[in-house]
């Protein structure tokens, strides 16, 4: 690990291209050049980890890293860890230009990976002055080498070498003379040859120079401007500020053509000019240059300034380069312009993970002036920052604004509105009356341009996502679906892949009502395209996951259900809102009510109904979370408890069913069957709303329970009978294992069931006879595994997918392939789950962790 | 023992701008000189002396222009003719 801090101009860019092009340089390079003033995060890590992939020639076949709105440093950090030691050892990092990271985060963040580098791997930095990096331990461990402006610093030999090198002729004592003037300044030394170069009488330049007490920068690129004929100087002065600059470009602000070879030549001459790419289109100048040549322009062309930031601005824009666009907006002193671009890229810049920017951005207008486009750009960034009353306040400006707005912005500023209201509704549980709002949004997008369309399609995806969602979660669900899978399609052709998982997860969790099979390949799918992208524990696929363990825990595979929530908790890391939160609990809970452990049940339906309290408003789950908790806390004795929390329930919520089954468990734990079948009787019946069939399920196994306490055994059969045949289609397991039907069932005769093999699979289940218990028929013998597929083996049971396993053992994913095809051959199974349970069995997986 | 607690000096830490002189080694040209509109400057000797009145956010801005233009900084002074030395109160009781 190497520090190059030194101030500008001190050769630190000079000294890390010479370092990497050397001959026989044995790392291989991720080079990552900070961006001038980089304010995002993950724009920043994105960088670096495309770096870090191309270095390890990783690229192949991965997706490229996309943004995301809801961006999770921690995870970002793990995976370029993770690069970094598959690429096994021999890569060099390489941050040019640290200093420029605006963003405490990202510093913070860069400490973790720096102090946690896989042996073997280095990295080097430079920065313009000592950065908080907290590398103390690597200090102190030796492990810190560091390079200062004093090292950087050209002996009287050195340039004497250099000026021999770019064949420039001076004396001993000329040489000696320039040293000092310069103090062995790198950018000093660099000017002065450039004006050496050619010049009649470079003794006498030196003596010049050497005679008088200017500031030695500026000095020599005074100097250096005036040898250079008009069109370059011209160039020079109109080009400097932009950020970059390529040949066509400079052509427009400079008025003339030609100017690619310009820029070119200056490169080779070595004047501070360097291109950004190999195939050398894109130019930057050197930044103190081109800090001289910005203020040489405003003294010399103050009237031009404008007006080039204008004609930049429009180039950006008509290439699509937003922020650059808007930034040179801003500094044209067009305003009402500038907050224009704004608010209609807000929606995408959100989308390309640029948060940070557009507060920036939203920063950079003056105090006091009033722009009402902006509310909307401030809601938007509220609301990504969870500060949700500041954007109710903000958009209600923004509908103010609306209103009077021109026709043609009128559509565009009422969809954005519609997507933030939306997104504001989800976030604090108010969906009651959102939907019939934003009505108007079924209605086609059409734009006039295709730059518009595009615009709108962003706008008009995460609306579609957003409505959906609230859908979903206000029970609508024909039309949820719609909504999301309409997101899904536009999303994908648009490119978006962030709103088409996010679209994706969204329809997983919609899906409930539809067969398991259904919503589980739903889930799956939705998961396989975050992974796509590396978002397999990001905020966005939580609700895919959540409902994949929610469906498995209904069909009793409890522990492949507990690895599924695992995923969800990290990805839950960043908060989102409590309505996913909630299902979390949820999920959690009636997992372990289906274990039987009713008190941990008790911990997640209490912190799950707590979360419902904070949201305004009732919800899809609404009667199922409370119904559980009620009847949970009934098994657990706590009667008293119980019946106060029906009691205070208001009357349109007691009447739900899942209500009506709570009430029928705290009658059967008060010893009053009777009571407990009155309570049911509309749920039977189908009088009572329910959220679905599972409901009905569990009625009936509880009628079940309390015929048996009545002694009357043909009529629990018969309720038995009927729990089963409903619960055959999806195999539901858990209303029995919650409800403690295992007596019931025992009872039922086998030859009075049409249901036997659902019911035998149930007993196991609940008798605690683990699911692998039903292979031990299978033949023992089992050929042996080689060591390459044990040690592929290991990893079946965690959620990693082949390539990142093949990631974790540094081998190709094709052999991995091979090795699990090989696997379930010897192991006689058909898929991951069954190898695993077979392994397990097997005692080929160590620990074989249960629970 | 006195705890340290974070009380209303915190908010006095960015007090009223003060007048701060700045010597720069060399002799600064227009065109540098342009960099530094809030700031007059003078030559003394073989260096510039920039003198100004800036709040500490401006002093920064002032510093930050200096370092990226590769100026040689050689002193930051503030001027305080007629300021009263903060009387060591300590509000507090023990």
């Amino acid at each position: 690990m190497t520090i190059i801090s030194a101030p500008a101009g001190s050769g630190k860019t000079s000294l890390l291209r010479a370092w990497a092009d050397r001959p026989g340089q044995r790392h291989r390079l991720a080079v990552l050049q900070v961006r001038r003033d980089q304010h995002d995060a993950q724009d920043f890590w994105l960088a670096l980890l495309d770096a870090v992939r191309h270095a390890s020639g990783a690229t192949s076949g991965a997706e490229p890293s996309a943004a995301t709105p809801d961006f999770n440093a921690s995870t970002m950090i793990d995976r370029v860890l993770s690069e970094l030691a598959d690429a096994r050892g021999d890569i060099m990092l390489v941050i040019d230009d640290l200093h420029e990271l605006d963003s405490p985060d990202a510093l913070a963040q860069l400490t973790r990976l720096l102090t946690n580098l896989p042996p073997g791997a280095h990295a080097v930095l430079t920065t313009r002055y000592d950065l908080r990096l907290g590398l103390h331990q690597l200090r102190l461990a030796g492990e810190l080498g560091e390079i200062r402006a004093a090292d950087l610093r050209f002996t009287e030999r050195e340039t004497s070498e250099l000026l021999g090198a770019s064949g420039v002729s001076l004396s001993k004592d000329g040489t000696a003379l320039l040293h000092q003037r310069t103090e062995g300044w790198a950018a000093g030394l660099r000017l002065a040859v450039i004006s050496l170069t050619g010049h009649p009488d470079p003794e006498r330049f030196v003596a010049e120079f050497s005679g008088t007490n200017r500031a030695v920068a500026e000095y020599l690129v005074a100097e250096m401007l005036d040898r250079q004929p008009g069109e370059v100087q011209d160039l020079l002065l109109r080009t400097c500020l932009l950020d970059r600059v390529n040949g066509e470009l400079a052509d427009l602000l400079t008025g003339r053509p030609g100017s690619e070879r310009i820029l070119l030549d200056l490169e080779d001459a070595n004047a501070f000019v360097v291109s950004l790419d190999p195939e050398r289109t894109w130019f930057r100048y050197h930044h103190l240059f081109g800090d001289l040549l910005r203020l040489e322009l405003r003294r010399t062309l103050p009237e031009q300034v404008p007006l080039l930031h204008r004609r930049a601005a429009e180039w950006f824009i008509e290439h699509g380069e937003v922020v650059a666009a808007i930034r040179h907006t801003q500094a044209a002193g067009d305003w009402p312009d500038a907050a224009r671009l704004l608010a209609d890229h807000s929606f995408s810049l959100t989308l390309d993970g640029h948060a940070q920017t557009i507060r920036a951005l939203v920063r950079a207008f003056p105090p006091g002036a009033d722009h009402p486009e902006l509310a909307l750009v401030r809601a938007g960034s509220d609301l990504v920052q969870g500060r949700l009353d500041e954007a109710a306040a903000h958009l209600a400006v923004a509908e103010t604004y609306a209103e009077t707005a021109p026709p043609d912005r009128r559509r565009r500023l009422q969809v954005a509105i519609a997507a933030l209201k939306l997104s504001l509704a989800r976030r604090r549980g108010h969906l009651a009356g959102v939907v019939e709002q934003v009505k108007f949004l079924n209605a086609p997008v059409t734009g006039p341009s295709d730059e518009d369309i595009a615009l709108d399609s962003d706008l008009r995806a995460v609306a579609l996502m957003n409505l959906g969602t609230v859908e979903a979660w206000s029970l609508g669900l024909p039309d949820a679906e719609h909504h999301l899978q309409e997101g899904a399609i536009l999303a994908r052709r648009i490119g978006r892949p962030y709103l088409e998982v996010g679209c994706l997860a969204q329809l997983g969790f919609a899906s409930k009502i539809h067969p398991f099979a259904i919503a589980q390949g739903r889930c799956r799918e939705a998961i396989a395209a975050a992974e796509r992208h590396g978002w397999g524990a990001e905020p966005v696929i939580a609700p895919a996951l959540v409902t994949l363990a929610g469906t498995m825990v209904w069909t009793g595979e409890f522990d492949e259900a507990e690895r599924w929530l695992q995923r969800t908790v990290r990805a839950l890391q960043a908060d989102i809102g409590p309505d996913i939160r909630l299902l979390l609990h949820q999920t959690t809970g009636i997992l372990q009510a289906g274990r039987g452990r009713h008190h941990e049940a008790l911990k997640e339906f209490s912190a799950a109904e707590y979360l419902q309290s904070q949201l305004e408003g009732s919800h899809a789950l609404a009667g199922q979370v409370t119904g559980w908790l009620l009847a949970t806390q009934a098994r657990l004795g706590m009667t008293g408890e119980a019946r106060a929390a029906l009691a205070a329930l208001a009357d349109e919520r007691a009447s739900a069913g899942e209500i009506g089954n709570a009430r029928a468990v705290i009658c059967l734990a008060e010893g009053d069957p009777a009571g407990a079948l009155g309570a049911l009787r509309d749920v039977l019946d189908g009088t009572a709303p329910v959220i679905g069939y599972v409901t009905v399920v569990e009625a009936q196994l509880l009628a079940g329970l309390a015929y048996r306490e009545l002694g009357d055994q043909r009529a629990a059969n018969q309720a038995a009978e009927r729990a089963l045949a409903l619960a055959e289609a999806d195999r539901l397991l858990l209303p029995f294992a919650i409800t403690g039907s295992r007596e019931l069932l025992e009872a039922l005769p086998r030859h009075e069931t049409a249901h036997a093999a659902l019911l035998t699979d149930i007993l196991d289940v609940l008798r605690g006879v683990s699911p692998a218990a039903r292979y031990q028929s299978a033949p023992p013998e089992t050929e042996e595994l080689s060591l390459g597929e044990l040690r592929v083996l290991r990893y079946l049971p965690t959620n990693l997918s082949r390539p990142q396993i093949a990631g974790e053992l540094s081998v190709s994913p094709n052999t991995v392939s091979t090795h699990i095809r090989s696997i379930y051959a010897k192991l006689g199974v058909r898929d991951r789950s069954s190898a695993v349970q077979r392994a397990r069995e097997l005692r080929l997986l160590a620990g074989g962790r249960t629970r | 023992m006195r705890v340290h607690l974070p009380g209303p000096e915190h908010e006095v830490m960015d007090p009223a701008p003060a007048l701060y002189t700045i010597r720069i080694n060399g002799h600064l040209g227009a065109m540098v000189l342009s960099a530094f509109p809030a700031m007059m400057p003078q030559r003394h000797g073989a260096d510039t002396v920039l003198t100004g009145l800036l709040d500490r956010s401006a002093l920064y801005g002032v510093l930050a222009e200096i370092d990226a233009l590769g100026l040689d900084l050689l002193e930051v002074r503030q001027l305080t003719p007629d300021r009263k030395s903060p009387e060591p109160r300590d509000a507090r009781s023990p």
